[in-house]
């Protein structure tokens, strides 16, 4: 991540209390690179919306939203709530309570495997949120009506709120889980627009839902020294 | 016909025919709430989320989206452990989803307490956005479904099981217009669902007596219909009945609008306090909690002391 984009997620953040900087670094570069890679007709759903900071830094950065929206964020009157809201520019449905973006990819993504329309929908799960039982209802209902046009992404970044996350409630094996509930698990260590394309053409083969999991224990730490010394 | 689940299920059959755009969720219950129907005639857009209410609430939420109009049927009990999905997703964006609770109230007697739901009134009217129906009757039902469908927006139906009365013919009920079943001018009575029958047989008992009620069919509790409760209010006092408790349902809203518009005196008759139990008898549970033509006697002939 270069300093001025981990500038901007910074800069939004504290506008927005600067509670959740840490979740949003860690998948700033995933959301950029979703942005480039999805087609017009693409969804992305942020699911964990406490990294609002990210999203909105990638909207600025391809024109969504303008440096004077960004000034104005989190005050009552701006669309850029602290958690993204329906009818900000790239966000089809509100979220901030978690455990419940999978669930609406499912929803668009059985719609539009009704309507034959080419479309798919990239939701962003944080591992954190993955304690939430909703989510296993989800994967279930991915898997049953085989939705190979939704691309789950978690962010696996070993935090959630009140620690790490293993000492919250074990996710782990968490490829596996996924894997028992018929999805199509992928590893990733590569860059998020290469591991994001190959996932496509994974799904398109395969029929199966597919999620990849991007362990970013050690990135957003480093962001986050660089951060404090003072880099940026 | 005497069901509500009957008449909910062919009417959605119904409306599926002009609308390709209606697609129906279920939670594993569909034999129960009759969108079975509905899933043999429309199987390519009958959706079965398993038994999984919050997964299908933000399920139809994405459906809704994608410019499809989702009914999600369920038991109205089991539908509010996802009111948190409803609420923040359903009612915040505005979202033109229907939720229909089947078995309210007392209706799924033979189950007992877990399946009784007699608090959905109050969590579901306080949602922003939401239109909050509870018809009559089978005639009521089949009429406000239909309305409810061509109103963009959310909308939560509030149906029993096979308990309804017959209370409607062939009439047209208007969705957010409250209906009036009989004039009077002693003391009004205001129902909403199941226990208009009830209202009904008392006021033919009273009229013997020498009292004259109105009758008001409060069928959509949100918007709710201020203009005909503060008419009521003219009269010695407003008696409201409901299979719900009495805290924070139909007798509560009406006595927000009352205690604001124009103070008069409220009975409200439903469920005190505790639980139900099992009953093989419907009507037992009714009587039970007190929830019978006797009390809304007793309440006329009180207020008209």
């Amino acid at each position: 991540m270069d300093d001025d984009f981990l500038r901007t997620v910074r800069r939004i953040s504290d506008k927005l209390g600067g509670n959740h900087i840490y979740s949003s670094l860690s998948c700033a570069d995933i959301l950029r690179a979703i942005f480039h890679v999805k087609d017009k007709n693409d969804v992305v759903l942020l699911s964990k919306g406490h990294a609002a900071p990210a999203l909105y830094a990638v909207l600025m950065e391809m024109g969504l939203i303008d440096e004077e929206e960004i000034e104005k964020a989190g005050t009552p009157s701006s669309r850029l709530q602290t958690h993204p809201e329906r009818g900000t520019p790239g966000v089809l449905l509100s979220s901030g309570s978690l455990g419940q973006g999978l669930s609406m990819a499912n929803g668009i993504a059985l719609a539009a495997k009704m309507d034959g329309v080419r479309r798919r929908i990239f939701v962003v799960l944080g591992d954190g949120e993955l304690d939430e039982g909703q989510i296993w209802e989800a994967a279930a209902t991915t898997a049953t009506y085989e939705l190979n046009n939704v691309i789950a992404i978690v962010d696996r970044n070993g935090r959630q709120l009140t620690g790490p996350t293993h000492e919250i409630k074990i996710k782990e094996p968490l490829a596996g889980r996924w894997s028992a509930f018929g999805w199509r698990p992928v590893e990733c260590s590569g860059s998020p627009e290469e591991e994001i394309l190959r996932a496509i053409d994974l799904a398109e083969e395969t029929g199966r839902p597919t999620v990849l999991i991007f362990r970013a224990v050690n990135v957003h730490e480093e962001l986050q020294r660089r951060l404090w010394r003072g880099a940026c | 016909m005497r069901s509500f689940r009957d008449a909910f299920g062919e009417e959605l059959v119904r409306i599926g025919e002009s609308k390709p755009d209606l697609v129906v969720l279920d939670v594993d219950v569909s034999t129960s709430t009759r969108t079975r129907m509905f899933a043999t005639r429309f199987p390519r857009r009958f959706i079965q989320l398993g038994i999984s209410e919050q997964d299908a609430v933000s399920t139809a939420a994405g459906l809704a989206v994608a410019g499809k109009i989702p009914v999600l049927a369920g038991f109205a009990m089991f539908l509010m452990r996802a009111w948190e999905q409803i609420r923040n997703t359903i009612s915040r964006d505005n979202l033109n989803v229907k939720i229909a609770g089947t078995h309210s109230g007392f209706s799924d007697h033979v189950d007992g307490s877990s399946h009784q739901c007699l608090e959905d009134i109050a969590l579901m009217r306080v949602l922003p956005n939401f239109t909050v129906v509870c018809p009559a009757d089978a005639q009521a039902t089949r009429c406000l479904l239909s309305q409810v469908v061509e109103r963009t927006g959310p909308c939560y139906l509030r149906l029993g099981r096979d308990n309804a009365s017959s209370i409607y013919d062939q009439e047209k009920l208007e969705l957010g217009k409250a209906s009036i079943l009989a004039d009077g001018s002693d003391v009004s009575l205001i129902s909403c669902g199941p226990t208009l029958g009830i209202c009904l047989e008392a006021v033919e008992e009273l009229r013997s007596k020498g009292f004259s009620c109105l009758v008001l069919d409060l069928h959509t509790i949100k918007p709710l219909d201020d203009h005909s409760i503060v008419q009521a209010a003219d009269t010695n006092g407003i008696v409201v009945v409901e299979e719900h408790r009495v805290q924070g349902g139909l007798g509560s809203a009406v006595a927000e609008v009352v205690s604001e518009r124009k103070p008069a005196r409220i009975v409200r008759i439903g469920v005190r306090d505790g639980f139900g139990t099992c009953s093989r008898r419907y009507e037992d549970l009714l009587s039970l909690h007190g929830i019978t033509k006797e009390s809304i006697i007793r309440a006329v002939e009180a207020l008209m002391r």
